[in-house]
């Protein structure tokens, strides 16, 4: 029973070290685990009394972090309630994509552009052979370790598919990253979901910016349907069915090269065949880690070899040049990313509000100190769809109040 | 999921029959000692999971001899007392129409909840509630606290306060195989065996249904603790298929292990599926005399029978419950 009594546990195996971040779902701090000498980040989450007791996206994490044991995975590596909060321990990660990407001074090869997305799609297919979907891929919830290796975090929203005629929720997905049958309201979905997404970080890889950047749901088909031309219902012949579904306007598809002018032909062959419109025909995550992309040169960089930001511990707070602050490239959060009860689909099992996760937040806190207003990078193109850029989402005080009502409801 | 074999349920959570009687044992063993200590053996529990044991009774003299009167029950006694909540468990999970999934994941949390302690140091009524909860939680089919309490009048702020300590005895591993997917595979898997046309298809049907209640009663037993679910599955076609004669199941198994490049011979299955047999016919509900025997006994050592402890908890789950209605109002 020893076990059992978590009072001595954090004194007796973990030794605190400093916050890396917090936010609305409690705090995460860097600590050392004494058994095994493993630096971790460990996550407490409030438990409080609430209505519906322990959290839902928490659980939801561990049950199925759990069961995952990949290099691409993070890895879970204890969980216990401790005076007042439940903590999750994971292993400690130094950075995560969205940096890499944003980091003005790495420039990535196209053999480094590949190793991400192997290992991306490597955690995927893992996820994917057991019945998982991640439903929340994006650049910041791909972590990476000390030794280059990335890993699939933030398993928050994601859930075991596959029973027959189950519905789910399609308010999942950062929006940028939404697959076009989620954005026309669909509630049976597949895998494909995240291979659509995967595609988008490989453009965002490629192009060192979010590849479709909408503003809302509609616009964001309007972007999709810019990039890869409207579907037409040959392409993909349920369309017409899905739930949500309006008719666009057509435009023609522009080449995707035009688009994509420096990538390799395999590479724009592996992402037309990811960015496939009917999901019964979308290319399967190990179909795709078997594309001849990956088996031609240039090789994958070796993960130790990989081009990263300087680890976020050396960056003290006064260090910080505000002009070089980070820039927050995820869209606003919806202020709800999940609708409780929508069509008695899923129940009320999502109104537990998703834990933040703790990068993202880390990553708003900086920006609120330092790189607030930052412009965007004048770098950038977006001349290919005739558009001015789309406000880059930072976090703003009404997005404050927001969380800090959030905050209140919650935990009172 | 569909990877039992890379699962916490199969690395940790399948025992040997002699490990699981040192389980029962250490449990029982622990709560005597606690009852000797203390003079009850109930613990209170807090919504983080954080526990304490029963205060010991130093001021009154006749504490002693008090004690010496309350008997701790023995495990088969114990075991008494989980069956009957086992049951009740099945009970009001058909009752609120849960998918027999669910009733499942309860009835294993429920079992493994009891490995780690005794009923005389939870109440196993509370603890059968909350692991329904949390099945539902956990198979993302949300019910609310209040609305399970109130489908069977409970108080559900007892339910949330217990889940915390259910998590934590389940070592936070949530995600359980039960057999009745496997029947459903093992069916697809007999139709294209005997390559069953429409006739057949109808008795597959009823093979099927068959071996599900066979299955209802294997889940009462110490069954999920021992085999894995793939092995309970095929028993409970086994005894269908004895009654319904569908396929020479010899043959049908023997197919499945060439398959499956299973680690196991075909003796070893057999005697698997024998096992399981055994235990659905060693199965035996207690009488209700006996219960209510027990029930006695298990109530003075929670400490709730002597007239002041229980008035004090009545006014503590009072105050309780004024406090979540606040609650209710606030959000």
């Amino acid at each position: 029973m020893a076990e059992l009594d978590p009072s001595k546990k954090v004194a007796d195996r973990y030794l605190k070290r400093e916050v890396l971040g917090e936010g609305t779902y409690g705090v995460v701090y860097k600590a050392i685990d004494t058994q095994t000498g493993q630096t971790v980040a460990i996550k407490k989450i409030r438990i409080g009394k609430q209505k519906e007791g322990v959290n839902f996206t928490a659980l939801r994490e561990i049950k199925l972090l759990k069961e995952l044991n990949d290099p691409n995975i993070i890895e879970l590596i204890d969980a216990f309630p401790h005076k007042g909060n439940l903590h999750l321990v994971f292993e400690f990660m130094e950075t995560d994509l969205e940096a890499v990407i944003r980091d003005r001074n790495i420039f990535l090869s196209p053999g480094d552009i590949k190793s991400y997305l192997q290992m991306t799609l490597k955690g995927l297919a893992h996820c994917h052979k057991r019945w998982i979907l991640h439903r929340d891929m994006k650049p910041n919830n791909l972590l990476i370790g000390p030794n280059g290796q990335l890993k699939l975090a933030d398993f928050g929203l994601a859930r075991i598919f596959g029973s027959p005629d189950r519905r789910f929720t399609h308010q999942v997905f950062a929006r940028w990253y939404r697959a076009p049958e989620l954005l026309f309201g669909t509630k049976q979905y597949g895998p494909g979901v995240d291979v659509w997404a995967a595609a988008c970080i490989f453009a965002e890889l490629l192009l060192r910016r979010p590849f479709l950047q909408g503003s809302s749901d509609i616009d964001q088909l309007g972007k999709i349907f810019a990039a890869f031309g409207t579907p037409s219902s040959s392409q993909w012949p349920d369309m017409v069915y899905l739930p949500d579904y309006v008719e666009y306007q057509y435009v023609p598809s522009p080449p995707l090269r035009s688009l994509f002018p420096m990538a390799s032909d395999d590479a724009l062959d592996l992402l037309s065949k990811m960015f496939t419109y009917d999901p019964k025909e979308r290319i399967s995550v190990q179909q795709a880690l078997e594309h001849r992309y990956f088996s031609c040169p240039p090789l994958c960089t070796i993960p130790d070899k990989l081009p990263r930001p300087p680890p976020k511990k050396e960056t003290k707070a006064s260090d910080l040049n505000p002009n070089e602050g980070p820039i927050v490239l995820s869209p606003p959060r919806k202020t709800r990313r999940v609708m409780p009860g929508r069509d008695g689909l899923e129940g009320n099992s999502l109104q537990g509000d998703k834990i933040d996760d703790n990068h993202s937040n880390f990553k708003q806190s900086i920006d609120d100190t330092t790189g607030k207003n930052d412009p965007a990078p004048m770098s950038l193109d977006f001349s290919v769809f005739g558009l001015k850029p789309p406000n880059r989402p930072t976090i703003n005080s009404a997005d404050k109040t927001h969380l800090k009502r959030k905050l209140d409801l919650e935990f009172q | 999921m569909a990877d039992f074999m890379t699962s916490t349920h199969r690395a940790k959570w399948i025992f040997s029959p002699q490990k699981l009687v040192e389980k029962y044992e250490a449990a029982n063993q622990r709560a005597r000692q606690t009852l000797e200590k203390c003079g009850a053996t109930l613990m209170e529990v807090d919504v983080d999971g954080s526990l304490s044991y029963p205060e010991p009774q130093t001021t009154a003299n006749d504490s002693a001899e008090k004690h010496s009167r309350i008997k701790p029950l023995s495990i088969e006694e114990e075991q008494c007392i989980k069956v009957f909540y086992e049951n009740k468990l099945q009970e009001v999970c058909k009752n609120f129409h849960f998918p027999h999934k669910i009733q499942a994941t309860a009835l294993i949390f429920f079992k493994r909840f009891y490995l780690q302690w005794s009923v005389m140091e939870h109440q196993p009524k509370n603890i059968m509630l909350t692991c329904i909860y949390a099945a539902c939680k956990i198979e993302e089919n949300h019910v609310s606290a209040e609305e399970l309490g109130k489908g069977i009048s409970q108080d559900h702020q007892m339910i949330l306060n217990n889940e915390m300590i259910v998590y934590q005895s389940l070592e936070f591993d949530l995600i359980v195989y039960a057999p009745y997917r496997s029947v459903v595979g093992f069916t697809d898997y007999m139709k294209e065996f005997c390559n069953a046309g429409e006739d057949e298809l109808q008795t597959l049907k009823a093979l099927q249904n068959t071996a599900t209640l066979e299955i209802d009663k294997m889940m009462l037993t110490d069954g999920p603790l021992l085999f894995p679910p793939g092995q309970m599955a095929l028993a409970g076609l086994r005894t269908s298929n004895a009654l319904h004669n569908v396929v020479d199941f010899d043959s049908f198994l023997s197919r499945i292990l060439s398959h499956q490049n299973s680690m196991h011979t075909m003796a070893e299955l057999q005697e698997s599926l024998d096992a399981i047999d055994s235990w659905v016919r060693k199965y035996r509900s207690p009488s209700e005399k006996e219960l209510k025997h027990i029930n006695r006994k298990l109530k003075s050592c929670w400490g709730l029978s002597s007239h002041d402890e229980g008035k004090k908890r009545e006014k503590k789950s009072k105050h309780k419950s004024k406090k979540s209605s606040n609650e209710a109002q606030n959000t």
